[in-house]
């Protein structure tokens, strides 16, 4: 039977392991069957959410190894997932290091910035040194329902974080 | 103001390059890294193919078991929507059976004669032709808001080359565009990068289907001033000289859009021609 320290580090362990089943996975945040523009990058706000509250948890050779996955998975060139996780993972550590408290505007403004350098990076290395050519209309929509649904996820993550810290302190 | 640069600059420093407790590498080394990954990728380096293939090989099979629950859920959920209407069905379907037996012995006869006529139209090549197929299972149909392809269970082992077309049932639904050993990614017909030349309608008129990265690919290259009329069947004009020249694809939409005849989220399993082995580029 599981103890309670182990319970604890699985719970732990929850935004790791969720993101490297949404890399590994089939499941995807493109609803093409009920609204055709409707796609969201939940990995990105995984990424910057727990790099910015709790670094610890996600450590950046996970998030390098989620974007590998992830890149093979979807047949883009090996790399340029990771490298676009890592922007948003550096963005996220910048705003950790500059800020004291955040709310939740503040973050979702940030996370703005976080995913408009990450999926910049993504297209011009996509467009410019890869045979396979993407819309930037398709990006822009991802980037914008990624956005849009950041708050719902950072009230989600952030009860979450709440265990994680209950758990410690007991 | 110096000050708040000198802020930024430590900020951006130290976000780069410290490590934190349970950090084992810097972030700006993990760049690095993937950087170097992504160009020797692109840049197709002697080493990486074998590499990729093996990685490739490995992750589809993983992400095999681990889409299992997520498929298994809407067959769960399908499964008992269809309870519910059963009963419902199942009266229809009596009265509908009633009104079939008496048409029973001229469907039977219609049959017969129609499966005559098929043998005399379809030529030995047609035959030969099905002979080079391989079925495959798909593997993985992840939907991305990018590119449009699925994984398919034959690679190099079983004779599968880059180009390959692919087939559901009798229609073409992609072509191959990189092999592995155990598997292969095909990229379906409605993917941005897809493009098929094509003929229609009575006066074979030659066009290119274009993926357009939403569910309907679009006719481009039309002669001038040619309008598109809905419901005119679309099939591969094999002037590239990778697909077989007829292979059904879809039908016209008033858009200039076409239908594709196989749903691509619904696939299951897919043929590779294997006589098409000259290979195309991606």
């Amino acid at each position: 039977m599981l103890n309670f320290k182990t319970i604890n580090k699985i719970i732990n362990l929850g935004p790791l392991i969720l993101l490297y089943y949404l890399s590994v996975s089939e499941i995807d945040s493109h609803f093409e069957n009920y609204f055709e523009i409707l796609s969201f990058n939940i990995q990105l706000i995984i990424i910057y959410f727990w790099v910015s509250k709790r670094p610890e948890v996600l450590g950046s050779g996970h998030i390098f190894f989620a974007g590998l996955i992830n890149d093979v998975v979807m047949g883009f060139p090996l790399g340029i997932s990771s490298l676009a996780y890592l922007t948003v993972s550096l963005v996220a550590t910048y705003v950790k290091n500059m800020t004291v408290n955040t709310r939740i505007t503040t973050d979702w403004f940030t996370f703005f910035i976080g995913i408009f350098f990450s999926n910049l990076i993504f297209y011009i290395l996509l467009t410019n040194f890869s045979e396979i050519a993407i819309n930037l209309t398709e990006i822009s929509y991802n980037t914008f329902f990624t956005l849009i649904f950041f708050p719902f996820f950072w009230f989600l993550f952030t009860f979450y974080n709440s265990i994680i810290t209950t758990g410690r302190n007991v | 103001m110096s000050s708040s640069r000198d802020d930024f600059g430590i900020a951006f420093r130290s976000a780069l390059l410290q490590r934190g407790a349970a950090q084992k590498f810097s972030l700006v080394f993990l760049i690095v890294i993937a950087s170097i990954v992504f160009f020797l990728d692109v840049y197709g380096f002697g080493f990486m193919k074998p590499v990729r293939a093996i990685i490739n090989d490995g992750i589809y099979r993983v992400t095999l078991v681990a889409s299992s629950p997520s498929r298994f859920v809407p067959q769960f959920t399908g499964g008992l929507t269809n309870l519910f209407n059963i009963k419902k069905e199942n009266e229809k379907l009596k009265q509908e059976l009633e009104a079939f037996k008496q048409k029973e012995l001229s469907v039977e006869y219609l049959t017969n004669q129609n499966k005559n006529l098929r043998k005399i139209l379809e030529s030995e090549e047609s035959y030969l032709k099905k002979e080079n197929m391989i079925l495959s299972k798909v593997l993985i149909d992840k939907s991305s808001p990018y590119l449009k392809s699925i994984i398919i269970n034959r690679g190099s082992k079983s004779g599968v080359l880059k180009g390959m077309p692919v087939m559901d049932k009798d229609y073409l639904v992609g072509r191959v565009v990189e092999t592995n050993y155990l598997s292969s990614r095909v990229l379906l017909l409605n993917d941005l990068n897809s493009r098929i030349p094509v003929t229609f309608g009575e006066d074979g008129v030659q066009a290119i289907l274009k993926g357009s990265g939403g569910s309907r690919p679009v006719l481009e290259y039309l002669p001038e001033g040619y309008i598109v009329e809905e419901g005119i069947d679309v099939f591969t004009s094999g002037k590239d000289g990778i697909f077989s020249p007829g292979s059904p694809i879809g039908i016209t939409t008033q858009k200039g859009q076409v239908k594709l005849f196989s749903e691509s989220s619904q696939l299951s399993f897919v043929k590779v021609d294997l006589t098409q082995n000259e290979g195309a580029v991606f």
